[in-house]
């Protein structure tokens, strides 16, 4: 019997934390930080939109928690144990935690919290937890995961961002879709919803009961909505707000603010969202079907001009079909043949040779549109870059921008582009996060972020399905490496680079950086200097 | 007095010809100054003006700014001119017949021109450009059609103050049809104030067409003024040259197309003639 224990890691990391607090950390204070946008509700069981990550993660918590160095941290559960056929998995639930309105919060919670609401309503949640059959729960700590195969994956899918633990006494009976809990939440976690002003902020008050021993330190925490970009800007600047993440300060105003005194910049706690921008081609049309061409444009594209002269510097040059983040799980593997460090143009033009793809008499080989993700001034550039940098391979590009309903259903729903450019989350697993775009069967018209290059190879199906249900670590790092493989060889979505979100936060502020989930983690180790 | 002396007692008005004139020139030119692409990866990112081969420096992908102004004017001028003479085109159908016929017509049409005139014409255009995909017709189609009404009303106040005249009268009773009396008698009357108007049109035009692409719903595979505004808007504060410059060109070229503008208001318009 193969046994993962938590439970020393455990006590270690909150003695060290506790010793930490003695000397330094303040209590008290109010801490607004910025969320743009306003989000659509809290009920983070029924969307992953990203402001709810922003907010609802202070109120609601997930079994684990996962620091800097991805490791898993205990959270709702105090340890959990796989066993050796990696298909049970057992959770002791922690005991004395209590919901927001005082009942206890026990296995039958997470129970109703996986099999009623995440495998049923959660966006993501139906994949996280497939092979889930059923959850025991012989006491009120204990919750027994039976699987259906082995799913290594869903240990890394139980933050309480995408994963909250959900209170079954207010849900069960109720249509979750319409619940009250949506305005009104009610968690474990470290902040109490207090007050959504429309518009304006959302309150949370500390939880007088959290379980963890002192903490949280704050009394006050406030989501602030501040839709202008500059106005965001100059709130940091005056004070007024204290922390910005994904992007609610522009890259631009945040490399400013980073020479100022009184404010940094770091690019932490996106390891779990890893969001990788890329193209995706349209495979089923010619030239695209052609996997000689698909690879010759990622030839010809200098990524580093890309991230240096339209992101401020901030992201890294993709070098495989997986982030290069992966290497901390052993699943990364470098493919810089296909990626290469600087753009070869010449040995694209090659490739294209290769491929029966010749000039016509005026030079021009392919005549394509390039739509472009509707999501602001970047992507723009981007495509504008992209453009100029396929014109010396006889490629001419016409760019392409609409608004996002039209974009999303020329992609995703008519098939009607040759080439988009778009950007997706790798998520803390392949499984969750990769596995979407390139597995025949997600080929899924009408549904946003799959396959939408309609790229279907049986070997790479097979290979993914191993992956998904592989339990020793090794095992799955060499399928993920054939993987790798194949997709740099046919290369149905072009990986440009791994995406550096921003958070632009006040030097005063300690303690955001605490866990793997960044922005959408639970902010209970916050503090505020005086 | 000739029209050209009239004119040109407005001094201000030749020099917005002259700056028109100069615009026209470069439009024409620039393939001679400026061979490569507009959008074509020049050098350095960010040069500031004069330094590293850039005259007005270069923006955030080393694209060269003044490569761009050259390249940008033509897209300008052809945009208002296009959308201007649609405008008016339209406008002085629907104003003639409204104001030649009068009655249920003239009511249908000019309720219609209301609907239109109700609606500010900018968040108009932005929502017709937003339908339509940002295309260099959409553009032209966009601007045509919140700019039409004006010139209805115009023609039909025209046309209606015409219509009672001796001479139009006679050209009923010698049987000529309406169309005729419309093509022939009436419109060349005002066609002074339809000048006027679809000249300062021009520069409008200009104005919605650097709007639209400063807000990112200009045509991406086209380079304008208020695409080069746009993109350089971001970077105000490390780069100012960016958007400056075509800032300026825009600036110039609708004050030099209002001098215009203003110019034939006065040498056309009869009551100011004698005006010293």
């Amino acid at each position: 019997m193969k046994i993962k224990t938590l439970l020393v890691n455990m006590t270690c990391a909150l003695g060290l934390a506790l010793a930490g607090s003695a000397s330094a950390q303040e209590e008290g204070g109010n801490f607004v930080y910025l969320v743009q946008p306003e989000p659509p509700s809290l009920a983070s069981f029924l969307s992953t939109s990203g402001p709810i990550g922003l907010v609802a993660p202070k109120i609601y918590e997930g079994l684990l928690d996962y620091d800097n160095d991805l490791n898993i941290v205990p959270a709702l559960a105090e340890s959990y144990e796989v066993s050796e056929d990696g298909k049970t998995v057992t959770f002791k639930i922690r005991e004395g935690v209590t919901w927001h309105d005082g009942e206890p919060f026990t296995s039958e919670d997470v129970a109703f919290s996986i099999m009623e609401i995440l495998k049923k309503v959660h966006p993501r949640g139906p994949a996280s937890f497939a092979e889930v059959t059923s959850v025991d729960t012989p006491d009120d700590t204990t919750a027994i995961f039976n699987l259906e195969n082995p799913a290594p994956y869903m240990l890394r899918a139980l933050s309480g961002y995408e994963s909250p633990m959900v209170p079954k006494h207010l849900l069960e009976g109720t249509d979750p879709r319409n619940s009250d809990l949506a305005t009104n939440p009610v968690g474990t976690g470290p902040y109490v919803f207090e007050e959504w002003k429309k518009g304006q902020y959302i309150l949370l008050t500390k939880n007088e009961n959290y379980w963890k021993e002192g903490l949280p330190y704050l009394d006050r925490v406030v989501a602030r909505f501040v839709p202008d970009a500059s106005t965001r800007t100059a709130a940091m600047e005056n004070g007024e707000v204290m922390y910005g993440a994904y992007g609610a300060i522009p890259n631009i105003d945040a490399v400013r603010l980073r020479e100022m005194d009184g404010f940094s910049v770091s690019t932490d706690g996106y390891a779990m969202i890893n969001p990788m921008a890329l193209v995706e081609f349209n495979s089923t049309r010619e030239p695209f079907d052609k996997p000689e061409v698909r690879k010759a444009i990622s030839l010809a594209i200098d990524r580093n001009f890309l991230i240096d002269n339209i992101w401020f510097g901030y992201g890294k040059a993709a070098t495989s079909a997986l982030s290069s983040n992966f290497s901390a799980t052993g699943l990364y593997k470098a493919e810089p043949e296909a990626y290469p460090e600087s753009p070869d143009v010449d040995a694209a033009i090659a490739l294209l040779d290769e491929a029966g793809v010749t000039p016509g008499d005026d030079g021009v080989r392919i005549k394509a549109t390039l739509d472009l993700i509707p999501y602001g001034e970047d992507w723009r550039r981007a495509g504008e870059y992209m453009k100029q940098a396929l014109m010396p391979l006889g490629i001419e590009i016409e760019l392409r921008y609409e608004d996002v309903p039209t974009w999303l259903k020329r992609v995703y729903q008519d098939y009607d582009f040759d080439m988009t450019m778009n950007y997706f989350y790798q998520l803390p697993d392949p499984v969750l996060g990769v596995h979407r775009h390139y597995a025949t069967s997600q080929i899924r018209q009408g549904t946003h972020f799959v396959n939408s290059s309609q790229y279907s190879n049986p070997e790479l199906d097979e290979l993914l399905a191993a992956a998904t249900t592989e339990a020793d670590a090794d095992k799955r790092a060499e399928i993920y490496g054939q993987v790798q493989d194949i997709l740099a060889e046919d290369m149905p979505v072009m990986n440009l680079f791994e995406m550096e979100f921003l958070n632009v936060f006040n030097d005063k502020l300690h303690g955001h950086d605490a866990s793997a989930l960044g922005a959408y983690g639970s902010f209970d180790q916050v503090w505020i200097e005086k | 007095m000739t029209f050209w002396k009239l004119f040109a007692r407005n001094r201000s008005a030749v020099m917005g010809l002259v700056i028109i004139f100069l615009i026209i020139l470069m439009a024409l030119t620039a393939p001679l100054f400026f061979p490569a692409d507009p959008f074509s990866l020049a050098g350095q990112p960010m040069s500031p003006p004069g330094e590293n081969g850039f005259l007005l420096g270069s923006d955030s992908l080393g694209r060269d700014v003044a490569a761009g102004i050259a390249h940008g004017a033509k897209t300008s001028l052809l945009i208002g001119l296009l959308a201007t003479l649609v405008a008016v085109f339209v406008g002085v159908i629907m104003g003639a017949l409204a104001g030649y016929y009068g009655g249920f017509i003239d009511n249908l049409l000019m309720r219609a021109t209301e609907m239109f005139q109700t609606i500010p014409s900018f968040i108009f255009a932005i929502l017709l450009v937003a339908i339509m995909k940002p295309s260099i017709e959409s553009i032209v189609i966009a601007i045509a059609v919140v700019s039409w009404p004006a010139v209805a009303r115009l023609v039909r106040g025209e046309f209606l103050s015409l219509r009672g005249r001796e001479f139009v009268q006679a050209c009923h009773t010698i049987g000529m049809n309406d169309i005729r009396i419309m093509l022939a008698e009436m419109l060349p009357n005002c066609l002074s104030p339809i000048i006027v108007i679809g000249s300062l049109m021009v520069a409008t035009a200009i104005l919605i067409e650097s709007g639209l692409a400063f807000l990112g719903l200009g045509d991406p595979n086209i380079m304008s003024w208020g695409f080069q505004v746009g993109a350089g808007r971001t970077l105000l504060r490390s780069a100012w040259w960016v958007c400056t410059f075509p800032g300026i060109a825009i600036l110039l070229t609708v004050l030099a197309i209002n001098l215009v503008g203003e110019g034939l208001n006065d040498a056309l318009n009869p009551r100011l003639r004698e005006r010293t």
